[in-house]
C-alpha cells in the first residue's frame, strides 16, 4: 500500500502545484501561501513513503528491487532512496517544493512573494509531471523478486550518501532564486527591496552547493583510489558553472541591495544560475558525455530535460529582454569604488563560468562532428587558474573600498603589511617546495587574500581592543570567513597540485618500499567479509621516524552488483596525507600486488577552505535572517527615501 | 620460463626513472595523456593494463630525451587528439586557449572606457557601517 500512497501523494502535489502556479500568478494571497505549503508537505511525505519502501526492502517496488539488497546496511538503504535516477528526481521535487513552502512561511506577504510562489509552482509542476509520467519511483513489479539487485557500490559511502541532498539543496535552490527573479521581472520591481529578499535564498543555495561540491571532491579523493579531488571532469564542471555564477550573484546582490546599482545585471545572473543548473543536470543525466562520475544516464531523459531548459530559460530570457530596459540604472558611482571592485569580481567570475562551459561542451560538439578532442586539466590549469589569480590579487582591495568613490592610496598603504607577508611566504614556499614558481605564486596569492581580509577586519573593529571584533555585524564575519576559506583553498590547492608525489610499487609479501623517508612493508593480503561485499585487505607496516603503524588498504568486490571499490588507507600528518591504495595483482603473478603510495600535501586545506567558504555563506545568511525584524521589512517596503533614517533593526548598538 | 621473463618484464613496468627531474616530467605527462579505454581518466590514475603500458612508454621516451611535445604527438598520432587532455595549441584551436583572455580583456576595456569616459569628479565616498542599505 505504501508505494501507492506515495504515488497518490505525488499526484496530490501535482494538483496543488498546478493550483499554486495559477493562483500565485493571478490573484495571489493566502490561498497561494497555503497551497505552497501543501505542495511541500505532499512531496516530502511521498519521499517518506519511498524511504519506508527502501528500509522495509519491499522488492515489489521496482525501484527498490533494482537498487537495494537485504544485505545492505540500514543507512545505505535510506540513502538508496535517492541514489538512483527516479529517487533523485523525487528528491529534486521535494527540495524544489520545500523552497516554495519555506518562502510561503517566511517571506513577507506581497505580490513579489505570490508571483515567486506562482513561478515556483510552475517549475514544481513541470518536475512532478516529469517524475510521474517519465520516471516514477512508485511502480510495482507484477512478480516481486526474492532479492534486490543492490546498488552501485561506489555510492555506498557516507560522503556520497549526503552528497545529493546538499548538491540538490544548492542546485534546486537556484530554482527559487530564478522564481523571485521572474516574479520581480513580471512585477517590474527589480529594486533594492527585491535584492534584499533574493539574497538569503541565493546564499542558502550557494552555501549548500559549496558543501555538495566539496563532499563530491572528498569522495573522489578517498573512494576513486587515485587521490585526485578535482579533475575538471564534465560532471564536476556541471556543478561548478552554477557555483561560479551564483558566487557572482551573491556579490552583485550586495551592490543592488546597498546602492540600487547593477540591478539589471543582477537579475540576469539570478536567471542564468538556474539555467546553468538545468544545463548541468542535462549534461550529467543525458549521457552526452563520458565521465567517471556519470550515473543513471539515459538519452530520452536528456531530451525532456533539454525541453524543460529551453522552456524555462527561453521564457525567463524573453521576460528579461522585455523588462530589463525599464530597470533604472541606480545611483552613479566612480569606477574606483566598492561598486567598481564588485563589477570586477563579476567580470572575472562570469568569464570563468563561460570558460568552464566552453571547455566542457566543446569536446561534445567535437564528438558530434567526429573531431577527436579532449579538454581537461592542462587546459583549465592554464586558463582558469591565472584568471582567478588576477581576481584574487584584487580581492583584498574590495572590502576596504568605500562605496561610490574610494581613494586607492590609503587602502594600498593599509594593505602593505599583507603584501610584504605574502611575498615572504611565497618565497619561503619556493625554498621549501623546491623552486616551483607556481607554488610560490599560489602561496603568495593565498597569503595576500588571508592577510588582506584580516587587516580589513582589524580596520573595521577600529581602535579599542579585540572586544570590538565581536560587535561587528555577522555579515562582515561571514564575508571574512568565506574569504579566508578562499585563501586557504588556494594555498592548499596549489601545494597539492604542484608538489604531490605518487608512485606505484609492485610488491611481494615481505618486500618493502621506501618513499620520502617512509617505509612500507607489504605483509600480504587476506580475505575479509563485509555485510554485502568481500574484501581483499592488505596488511602494510608503515615506519616513519621510528614510529610503526599497520594500515589496511582494501579492494572490495560487491558480488550482487558485480563491481568493486578501492578503500584507501590515509595517514594524516601535520602537513600532508600519506595515501596508500591497493592496486591489482600483476597479470602473470598473483603474489605480486601493485601498491600505490602518494603524498598529498595540504589536502586538508583544500577541503577545510571549501568548508569555510560554505560556513561564511551560512553566517551571512543568519545575518540576513536576524535583520528580518518586522520594522526593517516594513520600512523597506516603502519608498527608498524612507529607509534612510531607519536604524538597522537587530543590529547591536 | 616464459612467465618468469614476462614477470621480470612486468615488474620493470612501474619503476620510476632514476633522475628525479625526468621522473617529475614523466609524471606530468601521465596526468595529461588520457587512458584510452577508461571513462575519463589520465593514464596516471588508471590501473588498466593499457594505462600501465602507456606509462611505461612515457617513461621510456622521457628517458630517451624526447621533448614533451614529441611525446604528446606520439600518443595523439596513434589514438587521435582524444588521447591528450591538452587541446592542440595551433591553428583554429588557439582560439580556444585565447578566448577567455580576449573575453575578459575586451569586457574590461569596454567597461573601463565607458566608466572612466563619463567619470564625474564630484562624487564623494560614502561611509558604511556594514549594516543597512546606503543612500546618497
Amino acid at each position: 500500500m505504501i508505494a501507492e500512497l506515495g504515488h497518490l501523494l505525488a499526484f496530490l502535489a501535482l494538483a496543488t502545484a498546478a493550483a499554486q502556479s495559477v493562483l500565485g500568478l493571478t490573484t495571489g494571497g493566502e490561498a497561494t501561501r497555503r497551497l505552497a505549503v501543501a505542495t511541500g508537505m505532499f512531496t516530502a511525505l511521498a519521499m517518506l513513503t519511498l524511504i519506508i519502501s527502501f528500509v522495509r526492502l519491499d522488492f515489489s517496488v521496482a525501484l527498490v528491487a533494482a537498487n537495494s539488497h537485504s544485505q545492505k546496511p540500514l543507512i545505505y538503504r535510506i540513502a538508496g532512496a535517492w541514489g538512483n535516477h527516479e529517487g533523485s528526481m523525487l528528491l529534486w521535487c521535494v527540495i524544489m517544493s520545500a523552497y516554495g513552502a519555506a518562502a510561503a512561511l517566511w517571506m513577507r506577504a506581497d505580490r513579489l512573494r505570490d508571483r515567486a510562489l506562482g513561478v515556483q509552482g510552475l517549475l514544481t509542476l513541470g518536475s512532478l509531471a516529469y517524475l510521474l509520467f517519465a520516471s516514477s519511483p512508485f511502480l510495482r513489479l507484477a512478480v516481486p523478486p526474492l532479492e534486490g539487485r543492490g546498488m552501485n557500490p561506489l555510492l555506498q559511502d557516507p560522503a556520497v550518501a549526503l552528497h545529493p541532498p546538499f548538491l540538490y539543496t544548492g542546485y534546486v535552490g537556484l530554482s527559487f532564486v530564478f522564481s523571485i527573479a521572474a516574479a520581480g521581472l513580471i512585477n517590474g520591481s527589480i529594486d533594492r527591496d527585491w535584492a534584499k529578499r533574493v539574497r538569503p535564498w541565493a546564499l542558502t543555495a550557494w552555501s549548500a552547493l559549496t558543501v555538495g561540491i566539496a563532499l563530491g571532491a572528498i569522495w573522489a579523493y578517498y573512494e576513486l583510489g587515485w587521490g585526485g579531488w578535482w579533475f575538471w571532469d564534465p560532471v564536476e564542471n556541471a556543478s561548478f558553472m552554477p557555483w561560479l555564477v551564483t558566487a557572482a550573484l551573491v556579490h552583485s546582490l550586495i551592490v543592488t541591495e546597498k546602492r540600487g546599482s547593477m540591478a539589471a545585471w543582477t537579475v540576469f545572473l539570478a536567471v542564468l544560475a538556474f539555467c546553468l543548473a538545468l544545463l548541468g543536470t542535462f549534461l550529467v543525466r543525458s549521457g552526452v558525455m563520458t565521465s567517471v562520475h556519470a550515473f543513471a544516464t539515459d538519452p530520452t531523459r536528456g531530451i525532456v530535460l533539454l525541453i524543460g531548459l529551453a522552456i524555462a530559460g527561453g521564457a525567463a530570457l524573453a521576460l528579461y529582454a522585455w523588462r530589463a530596459p525599464k530597470i533604472p540604472p541606480g545611483p552613479e558611482f566612480d569606477p574606483v569604488s566598492r561598486e567598481g571592485a564588485l563589477v570586477l569580481n563579476n567580470l572575472f567570475l562570469s568569464v570563468g563560468a563561460a570558460l568552464v562551459l566552453v571547455g566542457t561542451v566543446t569536446p561534445m560538439f567535437a564528438q558530434a562532428l567526429n573531431v577527436s578532442l579532449s579538454i581537461g586539466e592542462p587546459y583549465f590549469q592554464l586558463t582558469f587558474a591565472p584568471m582567478m589569480a588576477v581576481l584574487l590579487l584584487f580581492m583584498p582591495l574590495a572590502p576596504m573600498s568605500a562605496w561610490r568613490k574610494t581613494e586607492l592610496k590609503p587602502i594600498l598603504r593599509r594593505l602593505a603589511p599583507a603584501g610584504i607577508l605574502a611575498v615572504i611566504a611565497g618565497g619561503f614556499a619556493m625554498i621549501v617546495g623546491g623552486w616551483q614558481p607556481w607554488l610560490g605564486f599560489g602561496v603568495l596569492v593565498g597569503v595576500w587574500v588571508i592577510a588582506g581580509v584580516v587587516l580589513d577586519l582589524v580596520r573595521r573593529a577600529g581602535p579599542g581592543g579585540a572586544g570590538r571584533l565581536f560587535k561587528l555585524p555577522l555579515a562582515v564575519w561571514g564575508m571574512t570567513i568565506a574569504h579566508i576559506g578562499i585563501g586557504l583553498f588556494v594555498i592548499g590547492a596549489t601545494a597539492e597540485t604542484v608538489t604531490r608525489s605518487e608512485r606505484t610499487f609492485p610488491l611481494q609479501r615481505g618486500e618493502s618500499a621506501t618513499m620520502q623517508g617512509w617505509t612500507f612493508r607489504f605483509d600480504g593480503v587476506r580475505q575479509v567479509e563485509g555485510p554485502n561485499y568481500n574484501a581483499t585487505r592488505a596488511d602494510i607496516t608503515v615506519t616513519h621516524d621510528g614510529r610503526t603503524d599497520v594500515i589496511h588498504p582494501e579492494k572490495r568486490i560487491y558480488p550482487i552488483a558485480q563491481s568493486g571499490t578501492t578503500e584507501v588507507s590515509i595517514r594524516k600528518t601535520a602537513w600532508r596525507d600519506v595515501y596508500v591504495a591497493l592496486g591489482d595483482t600483476i597479470r602473470e603473478e598473483p603474489g605480486v600486488w601493485r601498491i600505490r603510495i602518494a603524498f598529498h600535501p595540504l589536502i586538508d586545506w583544500v577541503f577545510g577552505g571549501a568548508g569555510l567558504i560554505a560556513l561564511g555563506g551560512f553566517i551571512s545568511l543568519t545575518a540576513k535572517l536576524r535583520r528580518r525584524a518586522p520594522a526593517t521589512d516594513a520600512a523597506a517596503a516603502t519608498t527608498p527615501e524612507a529607509t534612510t533614517e531607519t536604524p538597522p533593526a537587530g543590529a547591536p548598538a | 620460463m616464459t612467465w618468469l621473463l614476462l614477470l621480470a618484464f612486468q615488474l620493470g613496468v612501474e619503476t620510476p626513472l632514476a633522475d628525479a627531474q625526468e621522473e617529475a616530467r614523466a609524471q606530468g605527462l601521465m596526468r595529461e595523456i588520457r587512458c584510452v579505454v577508461c571513462e575519463n581518466e589520465p593514464v596516471s590514475q588508471s590501473t588498466a593494463d593499457i594505462a600501465v603500458d602507456m606509462r611505461r612508454a612515457i617513461r621510456k621516451q622521457v628517458e630517451a630525451g624526447k621533448s614533451n611535445n614529441e611525446i604528446r604527438h606520439f600518443f595523439t598520432d596513434k589514438y587521435g587528439q582524444f588521447a591528450s587532455f591538452r587541446p592542440p595549441t595551433e591553428g583554429f584551436w588557439l582560439l580556444l586557449w585565447a578566448f577567455p583572455f580576449l573575453l575578459v580583456g575586451g569586457a574590461a576595456a569596454f567597461l573601463g572606457m565607458r566608466a572612466f569616459g563619463k567619470r564625474k569628479p564630484g562624487l564623494k565616498p560614502l561611509p558604511d557601517d556594514g549594516r543597512g542599505p546606503l543612500e546618497g
